[in-house]
């Protein structure tokens, strides 16, 4: 779970290194991408964009476009330098890559050969469903201890609750605490938070309801 | 004009309930019947009963082996089925299993099947159900205390009964109408409109603006997230920006509201911060609407509401108001202050609409307002071109 190869798209248009930025523009118009590997004899020899072939070709509206769009060659205003990834690698090294390289799209390679390409919408794709955000449920934050059976004395108490959890995000520490982010199956959190705050860890999300309530 | 809105209900609706300490109690049901007798509002009505909805209507809606759960789970669950049923969220502290959970949930849909019925018939002008509004209700799983989707099956009911038919779906409970809407999501007969807290804070954390429907039905979903704290003048005020124009757009043959009241400030669940004036408004201002778009034609039920001494009755009587035509009294009265009051936990209300003083504006309520605001118009600009 989580690994590029479960969120990568596997079927990846590419282009050759003569194509000329006419065709290159079309395949993204069809295929609705923004980013084309640029294959040779099988071998990824570098990735374009289709702003990379915007920028390069005379605005719409001149009279030199057709042209110049004919005559433009992938080859010559591809990057070389293609920063790619394999399908058994963790997500987050992907989104790591991403973030650091300033790339919105990584070609995932496989023993040398293209296996598929993961773009950032994918990545965000599956961190929407890390989180069970389709599912319904209670968000409930939660503020740890620095002790290091709080998150599972915490997950303890959903148990006793009997609430199922459907995801957990808990970080590393951050500005001086640590919070756990529950998504809980339930629209009633009240025990839940009451339970909580009894064992020691204040519930910073949802708020205690207004008092005298009719809680029986 | 009386005695042409029905009220839907009979006293075996009020056995759809969880037991003592679950926050959903048929408890609000019977306090609102005998506040409104008691206010006189039900001088020249009857109620009309309801016969539980067929296996075939639910199945509109439901899965077949959903629905063969929820038969078997009111018949007692032994330990190795419960596993089975947690996956369709039958058992869980929210959807606990009590006996006879089926024919109650059944039977809840039959009642706002037959208050469809009757106003598509034109025997009622408006009907009111109070025990439906279970809204959460998926196809196979039970969810936030709902296990039969009663608006859904009606609509689905009325579909089949006269293709073609516009149905609009208008929810103000404090949560997301996910179950409606999901059922409905790529139909562009049916609109659906949700206002709720935003998921960000709240169960069940969908029905953002980003929502609007699949396919032909692109722009048939529509909702409206608010801002934690939200009170009555920016909850009016997007109501009103919103609903008439959304309902003008589409020209709905029927409208059906859900009426959960758990947006007051005082319901355990939420952290909206509306009082009675929001549960004045709305009604009446749908009562206008259906007669302006659909000829009348409007049926209302309950839904959420978890503030059952307070909230509840007070609002739910407001609600049967604007579907009798009738004014409500501005005292609570005695005799249902000296039956009831000492029950609760809470002293009773002595009067039907809470006093703007009670209820001072939560310390952001401009920036709640502005959000609020926003997002109605960002809302409108997405959804009003698919509709026109």
């Amino acid at each position: 779970m989580l690994l590029v190869k479960d969120s990568m798209t596997r079927e990846v248009a590419t282009l050759t290194p003569e194509a000329t930025a006419a065709e290159a523009l079309a395949v993204c118009r069809e295929r609705r991408v923004r980013h084309l590997p640029v294959l040779e004899g099988g071998e990824i020899v570098g990735i374009v964009s289709d702003r990379d072939l915007r920028s390069a070709t005379p605005a719409l509206g001149d009279p030199d476009r057709a042209a110049a769009l004919e005559r433009l060659r992938v080859v010559d205003y591809m990057s070389r330098e293609v920063t790619t990834v394999e399908p058994e690698d963790p997500i987050e090294q992907a989104a790591k890559l991403m973030r650091e390289e300033r790339v919105g799209c990584l070609p995932v390679v496989e023993a040398g050969e293209l296996a598929g390409i993961l773009t950032s919408s994918d990545v965000m794709g599956a961190l929407v469903g890390l989180v069970g955000a389709y599912e319904p449920g209670s968000r409930i934050e939660v503020a740890l201890s620095e002790h290091p059976d709080a998150l599972s004395e915490v997950v303890e108490v959903f148990r006793k609750e009997a609430v199922k959890v459907v995801s957990i995000l808990a970080g590393p520490e951050h500005d001086g605490g640590r919070v756990a982010v529950f998504r809980a199956e339930t629209i009633n959190p009240l025990g839940l938070v009451e339970r909580l705050e009894a064992a020691g860890y204040p519930v910073l999300w949802p708020p205690r309801p207004p008092g005298g309530g009719d809680r029986s | 004009m009386s005695g042409r809105s029905a009220m839907v209900h009979d006293r075996a609706l009020e056995s759809y309930g969880f037991g003592e300490g679950h926050p959903f109690n048929p408890l609000r049901i019977r306090l609102t019947l005998e506040l409104c007798e008691d206010l006189g509002l039900f001088e020249g009505y009857s109620f009309t009963g309801a016969e539980p909805a067929s296996e075939e209507d639910l199945l509109s809606v439901h899965s077949l082996s959903y629905v063969r759960c929820v038969q078997e789970a009111g018949r007692g669950v032994t330990a190795e089925r419960s596993v089975e049923l947690e996956r369709h969220g039958i058992g869980t502290p929210d959807n606990p299993v009590v006996p006879g959970l089926h024919e109650a949930g059944a039977h809840i849909v039959g009642a706002v099947m037959e208050a469809t019925r009757l106003v598509m018939s034109g025997e009622a002008e408006h009907a009111l159900c109070l025990s439906g509004g279970l809204h959460h209700a998926m196809r196979s799983r039970a969810s936030g205390f709902c296990f039969y989707n009663d608006a859904g099956a009606a609509i689905a009911r009325l579909k089949k009964e006269q293709p073609g038919i516009r149905v609009a779906y208008l929810d103000t409970d404090a949560h997301h109408g996910d179950g409606v809407q999901w059922m409905f999501y790529d139909d562009p007969e049916v609109l659906t409109i949700s206002m709720h807290e935003s998921g960000r804070y709240l169960f069940p954390g969908t029905g953002g603006i980003e929502e609007r429907g699949r396919g032909e039905g692109l722009g048939y979903s529509v909702n409206l997230p608010l801002e934690p704290f939200t009170g009555d003048e920016s909850w009016i005020s997007c109501f009103e920006e919103l609903v008439p124009e959304v309902l003008r757009a589409f020209e709905p043959d029927l409208i059906l509201s859900q009426n959960g009241c758990d947006g007051h400030a005082l319901d355990p669940l939420t952290h909206l911060s509306a009082t009675t004036r929001l549960y004045e408004h709305i009604p009446r201002r749908v009562h206008d609407l259906a007669h302006d778009l659909c000829g009348g034609r409007w049926v209302a039920t309950g839904g959420g509401g978890y503030d059952f001494w307070r909230v509840v009755p007070r609002a739910w009587t407001a609600l049967w108001a604007a579907v009798s035509h009738a004014k409500v009294p501005e005292k609570a009265p005695a005799d249902w202050i000296s039956r009831w009051g000492g029950m609760g936990p809470v002293d009773l209300p002595l009067l039907m609409q809470d006093l703007a003083a009670d209820y001072l504006p939560p310390a952001r309520h401009r920036q709640i307002a502005d959000k609020n605001r926003r997002t109605t118009h960002e809302l409108l600009e997405k959804v009003l071109p698919h509709l026109e």
